[in-house]
């Protein structure tokens, strides 16, 4: 087999539904595999799933490698490794580019994969981009040098402020996770062809050394912030849990509305993980985003930069979420939150405010 | 007894405004430091099984010798012994590389039953070291945990996945790395904090609780460890755009005022949000 040259994406299914990240990453693979002048190959694993691999190419894919076999039914860590490892050996030398999803699943995976092959991962990624890069650092004279065509993963650098592009051009595959939300999917084209691969997997009894009891997902009381419409948030300076009963009742006036919540506000257990906004939370584009008592740290300013319409409500006028915020009240959440409903549901029946 | 490693690492203090440049970048220097919030839930299930099924915890961290800080606090909340690992040549490690020098940390420790560690750091943000120190020394993990408990060998977690959770049993030893929806870090207890207290006024005893390691004592290979052996480098940085511009802010009035003014400028603006109301 001819050196590979494909930029690879390992696809994401659960129960033979495949997850949205997959299409989100296929669309980033295309892009690019098109500046490189090559395909894109996705893997796929699991049980029962290979009638997948049609859909696959209809997302972007020109070469789909299928590992369908009952032990990789549930997703666990050294299953998929094995599986994962399995393919990558499959096609005889290491690939140029390998993506995965910054998801539960791939943020457990890609690092393990990374490891075990000893190169370069970046988490997180909300760009990616492929160009020229010329190694000038003297400390490690072996790595001087210019590099052709090598993977731009574009991260931002919490606490900092920064965007920062990371690079790894010393040994493939380049590996990266893209966060939830922000690569753009191709709309399907039915009419793609591609190939399909079955790739056998042989297991090791020590992949087995950790075992699904129970799966509970709630997709119905799933917490769909990146889908919403409005996002009513709260944070740290709620001061409380009794804080996000008047974040819920702001929420509630809304016609499709989630509540989400700051990272410390999660730390501080008053909101589950599934509403934490930004850093490991979600990146969320609604068309309202109302912020309260959240300071604005930069995690949390970049999970919803992309929000059409931001209002935030905070007792301190100097707090960082007034810098982008795009309208602000400045006062105490318990009297604005409920001042503000009450003069919506005025002002849409009409009513003088 | 069970054997418990604990990583933590001392990060920048986002939070507090010490050392916050105007433009959001972070003076190093300056920053006031903290031990990194998510490490304390790790902290926390190792003190919880150290109390209940009883356990020997030591922490771990990697960094400048200012660095004992988060140990002796994790002392604090009654960790048994700490470790530093600090040595020039770590600096400028990526993830990969940070991962090979805490293994062999581990190895340099000897047998374990349990790694705990944060989700991920503050500063890093990868979740990445977890996994790959996972990998390094071939053990099973758990990421994203939120609750554990320990019956023989079996590890019993429970993992945040999307939209729900996992039960899983792994078999020890195993590496955990702990979610922030996890038990909070409960205060620390007096008696801890006057036997930490204690120990650190007699050099000797100092010395016993608080190992400091170079990657020559625990004998690490350079060519691994540090910029070197670090396959990603950072390239170029750019600040973020703002987003938004500049923000219409109102204050000063009766909330009320504030509130109609806030609507009023919103519909000028274009913005019909009243649309999204239900109704």
């Amino acid at each position: 087999m001819a050196e590979p040259k494909n930029v690879v994406v390992v696809a994401e299914q659960l129960q033979g539904d495949l997850q949205q990240i997959t299409q989100e990453l296929l669309g980033a693979a295309r892009g690019l595999a098109t500046k490189l002048g090559v395909g894109v190959t996705c893997f796929l694993l699991g049980d029962g799933i290979s009638q997948l691999a049609e859909k696959l190419v209809h997302y972007g894919a020109d070469e789909v490698m299928v590992a369908d076999d009952p032990s990789l039914k549930e997703y666990t860590t050294l299953t998929y490794r094995r599986g994962v490892i399995a393919m990558l050996e499959h096609l005889g030398a290491p690939p140029p580019i390998v993506l995965m999803g910054s998801t539960t699943i791939g943020r457990d995976l890609a690092p393990r994969i990374a490891a075990h092959l000893e190169t370069g991962l970046t988490a997180d990624c909300t760009e990616l981009d492929i160009g020229d890069y010329e190694h000038k650092g003297k400390a490690d004279p072996t790595k001087t040098g210019t590099f052709h065509n090598v993977l731009y993963a574009i991260r931002p650098s919490f606490g900092e402020s920064l965007k920062a592009r990371i690079l790894g051009p010393w040994k493939n595959p380049q590996m990266a996770t893209t966060r939830i939300g922000v690569m753009q999917a191709l709309p399907p084209d039915p009419s793609r062809r591609g190939n399909v691969e079955k790739v056998a997997v042989k297991f090791d009894p020590e992949d087995f050394r950790v075992s699904v009891v129970k799966t509970a997902r709630d997709v119905s009381a799933n917490v769909n912030l990146t889908g919403a419409k409005v996002i009513v948030s709260g944070g740290f300076g709620l001061g409380g849990p009794e804080g996000f009963e008047v974040v819920r009742d702001l929420a509630s006036i809304f016609k499709d509305s989630v509540v989400g919540a700051s990272r410390r506000a999660v730390d501080a257990g008053w909101a589950s993980y599934a509403h934490q906004v930004g850093q490991t939370g979600k990146t969320v584009r609604p068309d309202l985003y109302i912020a309260l008592g959240i300071s604005g740290a930069i995690q949390h300013r970049v999970g919803m930069a992309n929000a059409k319409v931001i209002i935030a409500v905070n007792k301190d006028a100097d707090a960082a979420i007034f810098k982008f915020a795009h309208y602000g009240i400045v006062g105490d959440v318990y009297q604005v939150a409920p001042a503000l409903k009450k003069a919506l549901l005025a002002a849409k029946l009409g009513k003088a405010a | 007894m069970l054997k418990i490693v604990v990583f933590i690492k001392q990060v920048p203090d986002t939070g507090s405004k010490a050392g916050v440049n105007p433009d959001g970048t972070i003076d190093r220097a300056r920053a006031k430091r903290m031990l990194n919030p998510f490490d304390k839930f790790a902290l926390q299930k190792a003190v919880e099984l150290k109390r209940g099924v009883g356990a020997f915890v030591t922490c771990v961290t990697m960094g400048p010798p200012p660095a004992t800080e988060v140990l002796v606090e994790a002392f604090e909340h009654g960790a048994d012994m700490g470790v530093l690992l600090t040595d020039k040549r770590l600096a400028a490690s990526d993830t990969l590389a940070t991962a090979y020098a805490l293994h062999m940390v581990v190895r340099h420790l000897g047998d374990f039953d349990l790694i705990l560690t944060g989700l991920q750091t503050t500063d890093g943000d990868t979740a990445q070291v977890g996994p790959q120190i996972a990998e390094r020394l071939d053990v099973p993990q758990v990421t994203y945990c939120e609750a554990l408990s320990i019956s023989g060998n079996v590890l019993s977690a429970r993992r945040v996945v999307e939209g729900g959770y996992q039960n899983l049993e792994a078999r020890l030893p195993a590496l955990v790395t702990v979610a922030n929806s996890a038990t909070p870090l409960e205060p620390k207890r007096f008696a801890d904090v006057a036997a930490v207290k204690e120990f650190l006024r007699h050099p000797e005893e100092r010395e016993k609780r608080i190992k400091t390691v170079s990657l020559d004592v625990i004998g690490a290979n350079p060519a691994h460890a540090g910029l070197v052996g670090s396959p990603t480098v950072v390239g170029k940085t750019w600040k973020l755009g703002e987003i938004g511009g500049s923000c219409a802010l109102f204050q000063g009035e009766s909330v009320e005022r504030e509130v109609e003014h806030l609507l009023a400028k919103l519909a000028s603006d274009g913005h019909r949000i009243t649309e999204l109301v239900n109704g």
